[in-house]
């Protein structure tokens, strides 16, 4: 494919559409899983009131991803707006919880 | 009994959402005619809001208190219906349901 | 497309909306008639209608389950309630097919409250098939179903935020509402619905999610506990196992002592009595109450209880059943609770009922404007094969689906009580029914087919009570109906669903389509060009 014909395929409106639609679903989730395992292992809580706690936001975390993702001035902007986040909480995450830091 | 009891909350919400609509000029006009001074519109305002607070009160009278916050705002639903048919249609009737309806539940629960 | 904030939030909401619209409506329709679930499991096994509580009922259930499985390894009775005039008897047998393939199999029996006798209830899956499809569908595999259910909950959520964020004066025209002008009022309607219960839909929604969420979101789970969402439960739940074996064979106390005792301790009436190990010398019995409910209270368990020796009829231990839950838990429970309606009266359980039928609405009146919108643009033009399609899929999913309930009623009455698999017929017949209706919307999906699907509800619906006199006495004429609420209250919804079916039907056949081009007509609606 010319270079040409790929930049003409990528400012396609419809490639737009799918491209967030991608970012909001799959995307979104991935950051919802991220922020509510993070949180799972941070809130300084007993570790079922944590887990509770986490996972009465994952869902509000998902839906404003999946508006970001939308409503966001480009399709790029939507992929980096959610997965920038959710590589901290990934990483968050990985560390296992406050004990980590000690 | 609670059918009588959840009167009283429905009537206020349905007398303060009603004050709450005219306290808006668009639907005033239709409703009472004439142009409103904003004093009017103000006051119309400030006695809906009162009329919300009574009525959240009163849930609270009838409920624990997650259930009464929750009914309360279901409550707010179930009187706007009415209303939002009533104001097209009937919009003079709309007006004098508003004060009738709480004092007739304050009857029916009073007795 | 992407000209600002609104713009996107209502192309979202559109189309969230929109495709997944006739799944919501069948979740709406079927979750409305789930909080009746109990009520319509009851009207759909007559020969339960007899039933009466007395204050014998705890000792005829204890000679019952003495005389059917006075060796078993388990008792459980239900006893009578506002909701169910009748005693549910559950035991499992102490025999090692009983504990086949790891899940253990119990037997159950349901009992005449006044006069001990077991009765004999039709086949059939009551409320219950309603209640269950309305989260997992029927026929498809559960963990799929219930993935999609999810992902339709998720639309949905979507499609209320981005409603909210896209409707400009959600304030200023929150009591607005213009009837006779076509796409315009059904915009009202749909945004009447919306707005006004916008408490109600976003906690139904979120809450729903709630529910599923081992399913959708056990990393937390995972990660903070080492058998995932086991250690979890574990740790909120904490079960007592039963002792292993039964020990040597050892006649129980009478029970009503027992019932009275715990009836005295906590002032309320019993509900509940278990027992591990009947008749043996190991032999406990529990015997629960009712309590006073409160919204945030957990789902299971924390009933006042009153713990036995079943041989002595020592007590043993005393539960109040009150224990202090964290704050989060009861927010989750206040969700959760608010949506299965748990621990409303009557009167709070006909306004969710309500609330549902406002739901419905707002799904209905949304797809309807979708088709509104697009046939008023086309000013008269017949309408291309993607809005017939979508017409008729509106058809299907509202006065099909409704029919399809109608009939499924009707198939209980109708059925032979002996059939054999009647069950599963009476289900067949739900969609048999519907998939007529889908048939018959998608070869006429127009005013006409809106005109014969309502005129079909609202006969199918007026029928039901006549059915119910012609094959039954505890119908609408009947002491026996009125004496149980739910019964009469049963045909008198059926009433109200076929009055509102004609006055739909009147609505439309009153409003003449306008056919050809040219400009639109004044005051006069085109709802399509059929």
């Amino acid at each position: 494919m010319s270079k040409h014909s790929l930049q003409r395929l990528t400012a396609s409106p419809a490639v737009g559409v799918a491209s967030r639609t991608l970012a909001a679903v799959f995307g979104g989730y991935a950051l919802a899983a991220c922020a509510t395992t993070a949180l799972a292992l941070w809130l300084p809580a007993a570790p079922a009131t944590a887990v509770i706690t986490a996972n009465l936001l994952s869902f509000l975390i998902y839906t404003v991803a999946v508006l970001w993702a939308f409503a966001t001035r480009s399709a790029a902007r939507a992929w980096v707006g959610i997965l920038m986040p959710a590589l901290v909480l990934a990483a968050l995450a990985w560390l296992g919880g406050p004990e980590a830091l000690l | 009994m609670t059918v009588i009891a959840v009167t009283l909350p429905l009537s206020l919400a349905y007398a303060g959402l009603t004050a709450l609509a005219l306290a808006m000029k668009r639907h005033h006009e239709a409703a009472i005619g004439a142009k409103p001074p904003a004093t009017r519109l103000r006051a119309f305002r400030v006695a809906g809001w009162v009329l919300m607070a009574l009525m959240v009160a009163s849930c609270l009278r009838l409920w624990p208190t997650g259930l009464a916050l929750s009914m309360a705002l279901g409550l707010v639903t179930l009187a706007g219906l009415p209303l939002v048919f009533l104001l097209p249609y009937r919009p003079r009737l709309m007006v004098r349901l508003a004060p009738v309806l709480p004092v007739l539940a304050l009857i029916a629960t009073a007795v | 497309m992407k000209a600002g904030l609104r713009q996107s939030m209502a192309w979202l909401h559109t189309w969230s909306g929109l495709l997944l619209g006739w799944l919501l409506l069948a979740m709406f329709v079927t979750g409305t008639s789930a909080y009746f679930r109990e009520e319509i499991s009851l009207w759909m096994a007559p020969e339960l209608h007899h039933s009466q509580p007395s204050p014998d009922t705890p000792a005829l259930a204890w000679a019952a389950l003495n005389a059917k499985a006075p060796d078993a390894k388990s008792w459980d009775i239900q006893l009578p309630e506002a909701r169910s005039p009748v005693v549910q008897l559950r035991w499992q047998p102490d025999t090692p097919q009983a504990e086949e393939g790891g899940r253990r199999r119990g037997e159950q029996a349901v009992m005449d409250a006044g006069t001990g006798e077991l009765l004999s209830p039709r086949a059939s899956r009551g409320g219950d098939f309603l209640y269950r499809f309305h989260f997992e569908l029927y026929g498809v595999p559960r963990i799929w179903a219930r993935w999609l259910i999810c992902v339709a909950t998720m639309f949905m959520l979507v499609a209320i935020v981005s409603g909210v964020i896209t409707h400009k004066k959600i304030f200023k025209d929150f009591f607005t509402f213009r009837p006779g002008k076509g796409q315009r009022s059904w915009l009202d309607s749909h945004n009447a619905t919306a707005v006004l219960a916008l408490p109600f839909h976003f906690m139904i929604t979120y809450s729903g999610l709630l529910i599923f969420m081992v399913m959708l979101m056990p990393w937390g789970m995972n990660a903070a506990y080492e058998d995932g969402w086991r250690g979890f439960f574990q740790d909120v739940f904490p079960r007592e196992e039963p002792a292993a074996e039964g020990g040597a064979a050892m006649p129980m106390v009478d029970i009503a002592p027992l019932v009275a005792r715990a009836r005295e301790t906590f002032d309320q009436p019993v509900r509940r009595i278990s027992v591990d190990w009947p008749n043996r010398d190991n032999a406990v019995i529990r015997v629960s109450t009712a309590k006073d409910p409160h919204i945030t209270d957990q789902r299971r368990g924390g009933n006042p209880t009153l713990v036995f020796n079943g041989g002595t009829g020592e007590l043993l231990e005393t539960r109040p059943g009150d224990e202090a839950v964290p704050g989060a838990f009861r927010v989750y429970n206040l969700l959760v609770n608010l949506h299965l309606a748990r621990f409303a009266d009557p009167t709070v359980r006909w306004l969710f009922f309500l609330f549902g039928v406002g739901g419905t609405a707002m799904v209905a009146t949304g797809m309807l404007l979708w088709v509104s919108k697009r046939t008023q643009q086309l000013r008269g033009k017949a309408p291309g094969a993607a809005l017939r399609l979508v017409n008729g899929l509106n058809i299907a999913s509202l006065t099909g689906l409704l029919g399809a309930l109608a009939a499924y009623f009707a198939a209980n009455r109708l059925l032979p009580v002996e059939l054999a698999a009647r069950e599963s017929w009476e289900i067949r017949v739900f969609f048999l029914t519907w998939l007529l209706a889908l048939g018959h919307a998608l070869l006429r999906p127009g005013r006409r087919g809106w005109i014969e699907q309502l005129a079909a509800i609202t006969v199918l619906w007026a029928a039901l009570p006549l059915l119910n006199v012609a094959t039954t006495d505890s119908h609408l004429f009947s002491a026996t109906a009125w004496r149980t609420g739910a019964l009469a209250g049963f045909d008198v919804v059926c009433l109200l669903m076929a009055a509102t079916g004609g006055y739909a039907l009147w609505r439309v056949v009153r409003k003449q389509p306008v056919r050809g081009r040219g400009p639109l007509p004044q005051r006069r609606t085109v709802e399509d060009g059929a």
